[in-house]
C-alpha cells in the first residue's frame, strides 16, 4: 500500500512539477518519505547501468544511451542531471506501473559519487562505470580520498566494475572485487614522458605511499602508474584507445574500430571509451557503438559555440573547483590553430552554495596559456582579483581585468576578430552566454 | 638577507592550492631584496635545519598526513629545537595536526605527532568544511579562509585565531582556530592562507626577519591583486555573519 501511495504520489509530484518548471527530486524525496525501501520494493529492469566518478559522468551516460537506444533498447535515464537518490526515485517511479513494474530495458543512471551508497543500499548496478577521482569540488567532497571511502560501500559483489585502469586511485576499486574490467589508453600521440599540472597526485601510491614512476601519461596524473613498492600498476586493460590520430582527429579502439572525434579533447577521448566499454559489458558490437560514436556531438551543452561581435566563440565549461577539468580545456585551448582571446569567468564559484573558496585556482596550470596564438586574456567575475593574482604568478602578461561580465563582452564585442574562448563553469555560464549569439 | 626554506614534502602534502604559500612567501621576501632559497624534503631526504630560516608543511589527505608523519617523526627533536631557536614555522591544513601529540584515527588506532605542543586531534567520521572568518591577536584586520578537515583537536593552549565569526575553530564548534607559538603559525585553513590573507603574509615574514634581530623595512611590497581579493571575500563572509 506503501508503495503504491509512493508511486502515485511521484506520479503527482512529476507532472505538477513539470507543469510548475520545478526539478526533478522533490518527487522522488516525498515519495522516499512515504517509503524509504521503495527503491528495493520496486521491479527494476535487469540490466542497471550506473556512472560514477569526478569528471565525464554526464556525457558518458548520455552516449551510453544513445548507443544503446541506436540498439533499440528502451533506456531510462536521469538526463535531467538530478544524480542523488531523490532524483533517482523521481527517475524510477515515474517510469514505473503502479504495481511496481519499472518499463524498460535498461536503468542507466548518473550518480552523484558522494552519494552512491545511499542510492544503491536498496539495489544495486549490474555494471558500475567509475570515470576517475580526483580533486574536485573541495567545498563539499571533502579530497578524493574521502570520495574513494564513500563510493565503497557503494559496490556490491555481484556488480561489475568498469574501472579506469589509468587512475592510480579509482582503479583501487579492484582490491577485492572479483568481477572488474578495465578501460584504458595506450601509449599514443597524445601521450607524455610524465604526469604533468601544478601538483603532482600519482607521486606516491594510494595504497602504501611509497612512490610511483610513470611509463607515460595522458593527461595530469592520468596514466601508466607503477608504484615502486607494492605492485600496484596500471592493468592490462579489455577495452583499449590503442591509438589517436591527432591530424584526422580520430582514435582507434581496440586496435580495429576507429571514430571520428566531434570534440578533440582529451576528455571526450576517454569518455567515448567508457560508454563503449559499459556497451560492449552489455552485448553490443564495436561496430554498433562506433557507429553512434563516430563525430558524436554531445547534446548536454557543454560546449557552446556562439558570434561575439566578429568573434567566433566556443565556451568550455569546466567546473569551478576542479584544476584538472580546467587544465584539460586550457590544454585544448593551447593546441588550436590561430589566433585566439580567452576569457576566463569566476563570479559564482557554485551554483548551488555559496562559497568565497578560490584555493583551487592555485591549482590549475594556467601557463598552457603561454603560447603565441593566445594574443590576450581577460579575467572577470567577482572573483576576478583571485584570479588575477593567480596570474601575475604565470609567465603571462597579456593578461587584464574587467571584473563586470558584461563589460568584458562588451569590450570583446567592439575589438577584434580573433576566435575567442570562454572558460567558466555552469554557475557563470548564462552570464555570457545571455550577451552572445548562440550557434546551434 | 639570504633566506632558506624547508618545504616539506611538496608532492605529499599539497592539497588544493597549498605551494601558494610558499610562492607567495618567496616572491614577497625576493621583493624585499631578499635571496631566496626553497629546498624540497621528500620522504628519506636529509634537511639541514642549522642553516634553514623557515619551515613549511601543507595539507594532505589524511592517509598522506600520516605517511608524512612516519617520515618527519625523525625530525621532532630538531623541530622542536629550531622553534625554541625562533625558527619560522608554517603548517597548513591536516599537517598542524602533525604539530600536537597525537592524532586518534576514526576507525580506532592512534599515531604520535611531533609532540612540540600538548594538543590532540580526533579525526572523526564526517567532515567539516566551511568559509572561516575570524580575529586573531597578531593584527587587526579578520582572516578569512576555508576548513576543510576531519581533525578535532582539543588541548591547543595558544591559537591563531581567538575567534571565528564565521565557520568553526579546532574543536569544530565556534572559537579559537589554529596555533601559534613563538614563531609557529600553524591553521587548518586550507590552502593559500597567505596569499588570502596579505596581512598574515606579512606577519610570517616578519617573523623571519625577526629570527634574525631585524625588523621588515619601512617600505614594503604590496600585491594589489591580494589586497583586493582579500576586500572582496571579507566582505562578503561579513555579510554572511549572523
Amino acid at each position: 500500500m506503501r508503495m503504491l501511495l509512493a508511486i502515485l504520489l511521484c506520479k503527482l509530484g512529476r507532472f505538477v512539477g513539470k507543469l510548475v518548471g520545478k526539478g526533478s527530486s522533490l518527487p522522488g524525496k516525498l515519495a522516499l518519505k512515504v517509503c524509504p525501501d521503495i527503491l528495493g520494493r520496486v521491479a527494476l529492469p535487469g540490466r542497471i547501468i550506473a556512472v560514477t566518478g569526478s569528471n565525464g559522468k554526464t556525457s558518458t551516460v548520455e552516449m551510453i544511451a544513445a548507443i544503446l537506444r541506436a540498439g533499440g533498447k528502451t533506456v531510462i535515464w536521469n538526463e535531467e542531471g538530478s544524480n542523488q537518490i531523490e532524483g533517482v526515485a523521481t527517475l524510477v517511479l515515474t517510469h514505473a506501473s503502479l504495481s511496481g513494474k519499472v518499463r524498460g530495458d535498461v536503468l542507466l543512471i548518473e550518480s552523484d559519487e558522494r552519494y552512491a551508497a545511499k542510492t544503491f543500499k536498496y539495489f544495486h548496478p549490474t555494471e558500475f562505470v567509475i570515470t576517475n577521482l580526483y580533486r574536485d569540488q573541495l567545498t563539499r567532497n571533502g579530497h578524493p580520498e574521502w570520495v574513494y571511502d564513500a563510493i565503497l560501500p557503494a559496490i556490491h559483489p555481484e556488480t561489475t566494475l568498469l574501472l579506469n585502469a589509468d587512475d592510480p586511485l579509482s582503479s583501487c576499486f579492484a582490491q577485492g572485487h572479483q568481477r572488474v574490467k578495465w578501460f584504458g589508453m595506450d601509449r599514443c600521440a597524445v601521450s607524455a614522458d610524465a604526469p604533468g599540472g601544478l601538483y603532482r597526485d600519482g607521486a606516491f601510491c594510494p595504497l602504501c605511499h611509497a612512490p610511483m614512476e610513470y611509463d607515460y601519461a595522458h593527461y595530469n596524473h592520468i596514466g601508466a602508474y607503477r608504484c615502486t613498492a607494492c605492485g600496484h600498476r596500471k592493468p592490462q586493460t579489455d577495452y583499449t584507445v590503442t591509438a589517436v590520430d591527432t591530424d584526422a582527429w580520430t582514435v582507434t579502439l581496440d586496435g580495429g574500430t576507429r571514430i571520428a572525434l566531434a570534440f578533440q579533447s582529451i576528455y571526450n577521448i576517454y569518455n567515448i571509451l567508457a560508454a563503449y566499454a559499459a556497451c560492449r559489458e552489455c552485448g553490443v558490437s564495436g561496430e554498433a557503438a562506433a557507429g553512434v560514436l563516430n563525430n558524436y556531438l554531445l547534446k548536454n551543452g557543454r560546449m557552446q559555440k556562439f558570434t561575439l561581435g566578429a568573434h567566433h566563440g566556443t565556451l568550455l565549461t569546466s567546473k569551478h573547483e576542479n584544476s584538472i577539468a580546467y587544465d584539460t580545456n586550457l590544454r585544448y585551448i593551447a593546441g588550436r590553430d590561430g589566433d585566439c582571446a580567452v576569457l576566463v569567468i569566476v563570479d559564482a564559484v557554485s551554483r548551488k552554495y555559496f562559497t568565497s573558496e578560490t584555493s583551487w585556482l592555485w591549482d590549475i596550470d594556467f601557463d598552457q596559456l603561454a603560447v603565441p596564438q593566445v594574443k590576450r586574456v581577460i579575467l572577470s567575475g567577482r572573483y576576478c582579483n583571485d584570479l588575477a593574482d593567480r596570474f601575475s604568478f604565470t609567465r603571462l602578461e597579456n593578461w587584464s581585468v574587467i571584473p563586470d561580465i558584461s563589460a568584458a563582452a562588451d569590450a570583446l564585442k567592439a575589438d577584434g576578430d580573433e576566435d575567442l574562448y570562454v572558460v567558466t563553469c555552469f554557475s557563470d555560464r548564462d552570464k555570457l552566454l545571455s550577451r552572445v549569439e548562440k550557434e546551434a | 638577507m639570504d633566506v632558506h626554506m624547508l618545504h616539506f614534502y611538496p608532492d605529499l602534502m599539497n592539497l588544493y592550492g597549498s605551494c601558494a604559500n610558499l610562492l607567495a612567501l618567496g616572491r614577497y621576501l625576493t621583493a624585499l631584496g631578499c635571496t631566496v632559497t626553497m629546498n624540497p624534503v621528500r620522504p628519506g631526504d636529509a634537511a639541514d635545519f642549522t642553516h634553514a630560516d623557515f619551515l613549511y608543511m601543507g595539507a594532505g589527505t589524511e592517509r598522506r598526513a600520516e605517511a608524512a608523519m612516519t617520515d618527519f617523526a625523525r625530525f621532532a627533536p630538531e623541530l622542536k629545537a629550531a622553534v625554541s631557536d625562533g625558527m619560522a614555522v608554517l603548517f597548513a591544513g591536516t599537517a598542524m595536526e602533525l604539530l600536537g601529540k597525537e592524532i586518534r584515527r576514526a576507525d580506532g588506532g592512534a599515531y604520535a605527532g611531533t609532540g612540540l605542543a600538548d594538543f590532540r586531534t580526533e579525526r572523526q567520521k564526517t567532515r567539516t568544511v566551511g568559509d572561516v572568518y575570524g580575529r586573531t591577536a597578531l593584527f587587526p584586520e579578520p582572516v578569512v579562509g576555508f576548513l576543510n578537515t576531519c581533525g578535532k583537536m582539543a588541548g591547543v593552549e595558544t591559537p591563531l585565531l581567538e575567534s571565528t565569526e564565521l565557520g568553526v575553530g579546532n574543536s569544530l564548534t565556534p572559537g579559537p582556530e589554529g596555533f601559534h607559538w613563538k614563531n609557529v603559525f600553524a591553521s587548518q585553513l586550507t590552502g593559500p592562507l597567505l596569499v588570502k590573507n596579505p596581512k598574515l603574509l606579512e606577519t610570517v615574514a616578519a617573523a623571519i626577519y625577526a629570527r634574525r634581530g631585524q625588523t621588515l623595512p619601512a617600505e614594503r611590497p604590496r600585491d594589489e591583486w591580494a589586497e583586493k581579493a582579500y576586500a572582496v571575500t571579507e566582505e562578503q563572509l561579513r555579510l554572511r555573519i549572523k
